[in-house]
């Protein structure tokens, strides 16, 4: 009893550590019994927690005991699984001594023992109180869609892409994909290519390549076929138009070369995890036909385009903001 | 915890600093407070004393008044034995003096003191023994002096002499004696 009226007296302070590329974002929040009283937030040119950072913290972690520190979890043997039985674990996370949490008692996510260890070491001089996982914040930023529609969700991070297929709240697949790390996809199709691609240019013999007949190029051509139109018509049906709506307001940038490499790259990994959901025996296969994306650090145009055009998708992108979508996280957890 | 893989830490309001600053008010409160008690309590104990010693006070006052009623009673005590004891000794100085005034021949079978007169009985071998050899000193001394005689088997005298020191005459004496 105490304790709520201790509770009630002070302002909360919500500290929400996110760890980008190269650099770590700390977003500070003071709320007290009215809403939020302030926040601000600094970005610090390391990714490794600094007395800079400490003394930065806390500054504000004295203005109140009951300070929340939060961290969001940016290890790469993370993920998500379609099961909360635990003998069924292992079929999915192939990763050994984990920690998971069960969400509606039909899907968790994970991530190491390890990686909570080494977050809890890493910023030992403030503490840790929460560590979320980007599918904890995935599910709950996208909550009012995986509730209704089956579609892909991605988070995308500077350096990480947090793929989940959802159809009605139950996860079907799920893949934490690191950018700077060599990947599984990658690996497989560098191999599969480097057997297959003559490396030598004068190999190609142009000779060898044979035209198809014009009867063959005259069917193709024969429209009535096809019957294209009603394909276009069904692929309409699906879109969600409330979100266009929405996302009509907000234009995504167009690409410098940066920004196209990574665009691309991102848009390479989510080729192969669709590729990997379709093929591997373990998911359960579900034509999916809409993508929505919460993008922390601003996708250009052509990321949507290439996914559109390329994958056949319909592409909804909302703008997200991380250290924002990570504190809303630890006031819910703390019933706010 | 729905989203966390960790349990938040318990937050409280007392954090360190807080706690070595209520430790320090609280032994601070508890040496004042012990001190007061102290203070408190050394009061009492002197009020008490105090109380003691004024009801000692007014019991040793009674006691000197008590002593003193005492004393004076003592004294008078001691001034009435004087007095009687003079009284004594003048009377056995007269008791004296009246065995030396009766004459051998006279015997006094019984004497009664009075506070103003002497009553002398006794046996006379004739009326002329008593008369010159008792009753003129005994008239010398008392104003007024009254005898009867009756025969005894053996042809003597009984006697009764009685005599009387007038009032005026006697406290006229004493106030004589007093001066």
């Amino acid at each position: 009893m105490f304790d709520k009226i201790f509770e009630a007296m002070y302002a909360k302070v919500f500290i929400n550590i996110i760890v980008k590329r190269f650099t770590t974002l700390v977003y500070i929040e003071i709320d007290s019994k009215k809403g939020v009283q302030s926040s601000l937030e600094k970005e610090f040119e390391s990714v490794e927690f600094n007395d800079t950072m400490y003394e930065f913290i806390q500054e504000y972690i004295k203005e109140s005991p009951y300070f929340y520190v939060t961290v969001l979890d940016t290890s790469t043997q993370q993920g998500a699984i379609p099961t909360c039985n635990k003998n069924r674990i292992d079929y999915y996370a192939l990763v050994e001594n984990i920690e998971y949490k069960c969400q509606n008692k039909t899907w968790a996510f994970y991530t190491t023992h390890d990686a909570i260890v080494s977050i809890k070491k890493k910023y030992a001089t403030v503490g840790v109180d929460y560590i979320f996982s980007p599918y904890a914040i995935l599910s709950d930023f996208f909550k009012d869609k995986i509730d209704s529609h089956l579609a892909l969700y991605i988070l995308v991070q500077e350096n990480y892409l947090s793929i989940a297929i959802y159809e009605n709240s139950q996860l079907l697949y799920a893949h934490h994909l690191d950018m700077m790390v060599q990947n599984d996809f990658d690996t497989i199709e560098m191999d599969e290519n480097l057997d297959e691609l003559p490396l030598d240019d004068d190999a190609v013999e142009l000779d060898n390549i044979t035209l198809p007949d014009e009867e063959e190029i005259e069917d193709f051509a024969d429209i009535e076929d096809l019957d294209a139109i009603d394909d276009i018509d069904e692929f309409s049906e699906n879109k969600d138009v409330e979100e266009e709506l929405l996302e009509s307001t907000d234009t995504l940038k167009d690409a410098d070369d940066t920004k196209f490499n990574e665009d691309y790259q991102r848009f390479t990994l989510i080729q192969a995890a669709v590729a990997e959901f379709y093929k591997d025996e373990r998911y359960e296969s579900r034509f999916v036909e809409n993508v929505y994306v919460a993008d922390s650090v601003g996708v250009t145009n052509d990321f949507k385009k290439y996914l559109e055009e390329e994958m056949f998708f319909n592409v909804y992108v909302r703008r997200a903001d991380l250290a924002l979508e990570v504190c809303e996280l630890a006031k819910k957890e703390l019933g706010l | 915890m729905k989203y966390s893989y960790i349990e938040p830490r318990k937050k409280s309001p007392f954090t360190q600093e807080v706690q070595l600053m209520i430790a320090f008010f609280s032994i601070t409160i508890i040496m004042l407070f012990s001190t007061y008690l102290f203070l408190l309590y050394k009061d009492y104990n002197f009020q008490k004393d105090q109380r003691s010693i004024l009801t000692k006070q007014v019991e040793l006052k009674k006691n000197i008044a008590d002593m003193k009623k005492q004393i004076a009673f003592i004294n008078k005590q001691e001034a009435l034995g004087e007095k009687i004891y003079t009284q004594n000794s003048v009377l056995k100085d007269s008791i004296a003096n009246l065995f030396d005034l009766v004459p051998a021949r006279i015997t006094l079978s019984k004497a009664k003191l009075l506070k103003n007169g002497l009553i002398l009985y006794g046996i006379t071998p004739n009326k002329d023994v008593y008369n010159f050899m008792l009753q003129a000193p005994l008239r010398s001394i008392f104003q007024e002096t009254y005898s009867s005689f009756y025969p005894t088997k053996n042809g003597w005298l009984r006697f009764v002499s009685t005599n009387y020191v007038k009032d005026d005459f006697a406290q006229g004496e004493t106030n004589s004696n007093e001066n």
